[in-house]
């Protein structure tokens, strides 16, 4: 344990460990951790009074100190009260509105937040914005929603940024629920850090798991940072709603409840008097031919393996025996073979088909963090060591060009044609 | 037309790794770099300023080292940078993040209005994207996140026009100045520094900004303005593998018969195939 010239104890900061987020360097009373040049938190041995704030406060135990009798920082050591805030209660969900239908990131986050309601006992929360959408409502009400509560008129017949965000600051402050959550959409992301900014309260991005901690009754908001290298978990504890924006795909959508009944309460809602932007036009995606590979229950993916056209034959064959939808990773896409809507990967999208076969793709991270959520992941790669192979469920170790016709062959064997 | 872009100073991400071993982010090596989809925004703010005259200003908040990705904005065409910089600043989340930048922006605004903000879609190490909408939302601006493309801007009527992402598609979409934009990749091709620019923004005085500049609040800077609260790091998840069967051991049929078998293996599999899995 390393002292400076006065005889303190000061803390030392593991460099291997440091991942810069520069908490630290914000605790520490006396100004005495800086970034180094190589961009990690470093210690300034003669300014450090040993007060262990930066022990205390690292998320990733990145400070070695040690003091007899250490003792865990308090709230109120950290100038917080450590009560909740009063006031707050429910847990809410932003209902996401496309065609005159709730999106299904919705009912996925209804069935998460009955499950959080439970915990807390309190009750679940619809939000909903637009015009001529109450009978969105009894959708709400057979996901597990106990009460919807809706702003209608006509500026928000269709989604911009600050009418939207207006109302949907409203219903917070007059409804205070203590959980808010939206699906990570471009709209709900959009909307989100409106919301938060005008509630000034904690939002925690793209979440891929959320839980209650017994002690506190926090939200505890899980979420991969660094490209999908590292998941932070997060939470909020002086300011209300808890916000989090929530993947698609990554929770489960519950069992529906036709006739279940809830209460709908309507809000008045005055647009604010400013000039708003306007829609000129709506191009969508064009599909060819395919759907959605987030909609589809299987998926043929094609990597840098398999990335040329003939090859596209074959794979379209297995896509159509296993009744799925072709798909691929980056370099495809960039290679100009498949439109980016294919793309499956951190920069493309999350999916969870019940199968998966990955032909031709390494398993990189970026592409891995996507898939999560899939049922089978099978992989064809001739490379023992790919990565692919250290989630697939069942791999083959091979070339695709000779392994695919057999296992189409195969496979029909099996199913009877 | 007064363009202000901002720059954050991020790890290459697609380099850090997890050591398997010590279950630690392994950052040895790791270059810092500008966000990727900052200079594609800054490069869109540079052409519209060679279309509609003008000045780009470009903002970052970080450490003193983050002034290596201003002196990038200077050779790539940036008129004016400044870093903000203050142990303040440090630890924000993007609550705090949106309230720095803006005050920077309220204090820049009274030499010459702003017309447009510039900021990357997402940062590619935090990743929340909110950084953007936050500074929209405090300064009042109209808000165009996932901009593909800008149409034109129309300095006399105050508009501008916009493609952009959104779910299902892409919609063209107006509105009045001063607007907030985040850039897709798509939005812009950076150009190549020239080598006068690229020299001159070497020797260039970066001027620094702390908080008293700012006359900032300190209960909303840094870790104190922050709601958010970083509990626990940990790698993701891992799925178990199961068995690989090797084609070059057991030929062909042998291998694909050995993969399905593991497949039907599990109950009820292939009558979810057979039903082209309707529940
Ligand atoms: C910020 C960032 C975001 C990214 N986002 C994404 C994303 O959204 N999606 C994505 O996919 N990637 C993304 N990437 C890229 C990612 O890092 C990888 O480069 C990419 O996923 C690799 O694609 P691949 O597996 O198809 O190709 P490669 O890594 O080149 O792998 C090709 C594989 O094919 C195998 N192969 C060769 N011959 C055959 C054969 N005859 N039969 C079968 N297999 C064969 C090889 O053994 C190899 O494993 C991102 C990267 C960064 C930095
Ligand atoms: C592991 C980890 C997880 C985190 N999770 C959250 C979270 O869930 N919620 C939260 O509020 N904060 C979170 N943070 C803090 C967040 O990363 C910082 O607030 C950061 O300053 C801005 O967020 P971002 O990196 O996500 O940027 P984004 O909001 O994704 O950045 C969008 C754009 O804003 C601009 N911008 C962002 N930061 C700067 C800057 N410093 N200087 C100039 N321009 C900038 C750039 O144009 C950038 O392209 C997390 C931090 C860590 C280390
Ligand atoms: S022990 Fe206290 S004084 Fe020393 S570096 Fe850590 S926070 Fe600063
Ligand atoms: S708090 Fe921990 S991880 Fe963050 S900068 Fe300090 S030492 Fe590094």
């Amino acid at each position: 344990m390393a002292k400076n010239s006065k005889g303190i104890e000061v803390a030392e900061i593991l460099q291997d460990k440091c991942i810069a987020c520069q908490i630290c360097i914000g605790e520490c009373p006396v100004g005495a951790i800086d970034l180094s040049p190589e961009g990690l938190a470093l210690v300034d041995p003669e300014l450090c009074i040993g007060c262990g704030k930066c022990q205390e406060s690292c998320p990733v135990e990145a400070v070695k100190f040690e003091r007899a009798g250490k003792k865990e920082l308090s709230r109120e050591d950290r100038g917080m009260p450590s009560e909740g805030v009063p006031g707050y209660e429910g847990v809410a969900v932003f209902i996401e509105v496309q065609d005159g239908e709730g999106v299904q990131v919705s009912w996925e986050l209804m069935g998460k937040a009955r499950e959080l309601a439970e915990k807390l006992s309190t009750r679940v929360l619809g939000f909903l914005l637009g015009e001529g959408v109450d009978h969105i409502a009894r959708e709400a009400f057979a996901h597990g929603c106990d009460e919807v509560h809706v702003s209608e008129h006509e500026v928000l017949a269709s989604y911009r940024s600050a009418p939207y965000g207006h109302a949907l600051t409203r219903l917070c402050e007059r409804v205070k629920p203590e959980i808010l959550l939206m699906g990570a959409t471009h709209q709900g992301r959009d909307l989100a850090g409106v919301v938060a900014t005008h509630l000034k309260t904690g939002l925690t991005a793209d979440c891929t798991d959320l839980s209650i901690e017994d002690r506190t009754r926090l939200l505890l908001m899980t979420r991969p940072t660094f490209g999908g290298n590292i998941m932070a978990t997060i939470y909020c504890e002086h300011r209300r709603p808890q916000m989090s924006t929530v993947r698609p795909m990554v929770m489960k959508l519950p069992e529906r409840t036709p006739g279940r009944e809830g209460r709908k309460v309507f809000h008045e809602w005055t647009p604010p008097p400013v000039e708003l932007p306007h829609i000129v036009e709506f191009m969508g995606d064009a599909l060819e031919g395919g759907m959605d590979i987030v909609q589809s229950a299987a998926l043929v993916v094609a990597g840098m393996g398999a990335c040329d056209p003939e090859a596209f034959h074959l794979l379209q064959e297995l896509a159509d025996v296993v009744g799925g939808t072709l798909a691929c990773s980056r370099p495809v896409v960039e290679a100009g073979l498949l439109p980016y809507e294919r793309q499956v990967g951190q920069t493309g999208k999350t999916v969870a088909p019940k199968l998966y076969i990955a032909v031709g793709v390494s398993g990189a991270i970026q592409h891995l963090v996507a898939i999560q959520g899939a049922e089978k992941i099978v992989a064809i790669n001739p490379d023992p060591n790919a990565p692919i192979f250290k989630v697939a469920d069942v791999g083959i170790v091979g070339d695709y060009a000779r392994v695919i016709p057999e296992f189409i062959n195969q496979l029909k064997n099996r199913m009877g044609a | 037309m007064h363009s202000v872009c901002c720059i954050k100073q991020v790890p290459d991400t697609a380099e850090v790794r997890i050591d398997p071993d010590t279950n630690t982010l392994v950052r040895a090596g790791v270059e810092s770099i500008s966000n990727p989809y900052d200079i594609v925004a800054l490069e869109e703010a540079v052409s519209l300023k060679d279309r509609y005259g003008g000045r780009v200003t470009a903002l970052c908040m970080g450490p003193p080292q983050a002034e290596h990705s201003l002196r990038e904005a200077l050779s790539l065409g940036a008129d004016r940078v400044i870093l903000l910089s203050d142990r303040a600043f440090a630890g924000a989340d993007t609550l705090a993040t949106s309230y720095t930048l803006s005050k920077a922006m309220e204090k820049l605004a009274k030499e010459h209005p702003i017309d447009l903000v510039f900021c990357g879609k997402q940062a590619i190490d935090g990743d929340t994207a909110q950084t953007g909408p936050g500074i929209a939302t405090r300064l009042d601006c109209t808000q165009f996140t996932y901009v593909l493309k800008v149409d034109w801007v129309d300095l006399q009527k105050r508009q501008i026009q916009v493609t952009r992402k959104r779910e299902g598609g892409r919609e063209v979409i107006r509105g009045p100045l001063p607007a907030l934009l985040t850039a897709e990749l798509e939005l812009a091709v950076p150009r190549r520094a020239s080598l006068p620019l690229l020299i001159s923004s070497l020797q260039a005085q970066v001027e620094a900004w702390d908080a008293k500049t700012l006359e900032a609040s300190l209960n909303e800077l840094g870790i104190k303005g922050s709601p958010t609260w970083v509990r626990a790091i940990t790698s993701p998840p891992a799925r178990e593998g199961g068995p690989a069967f090797d084609v070059s051991r057991e030929g062909e049929a042998q291998a694909v018969s050995m993969a399905l078998d593991t497949l039907m293996d599990e109950k009820g599999f292939l009558s979810k195939l057979l039903k082209r899995w309707e529940a």
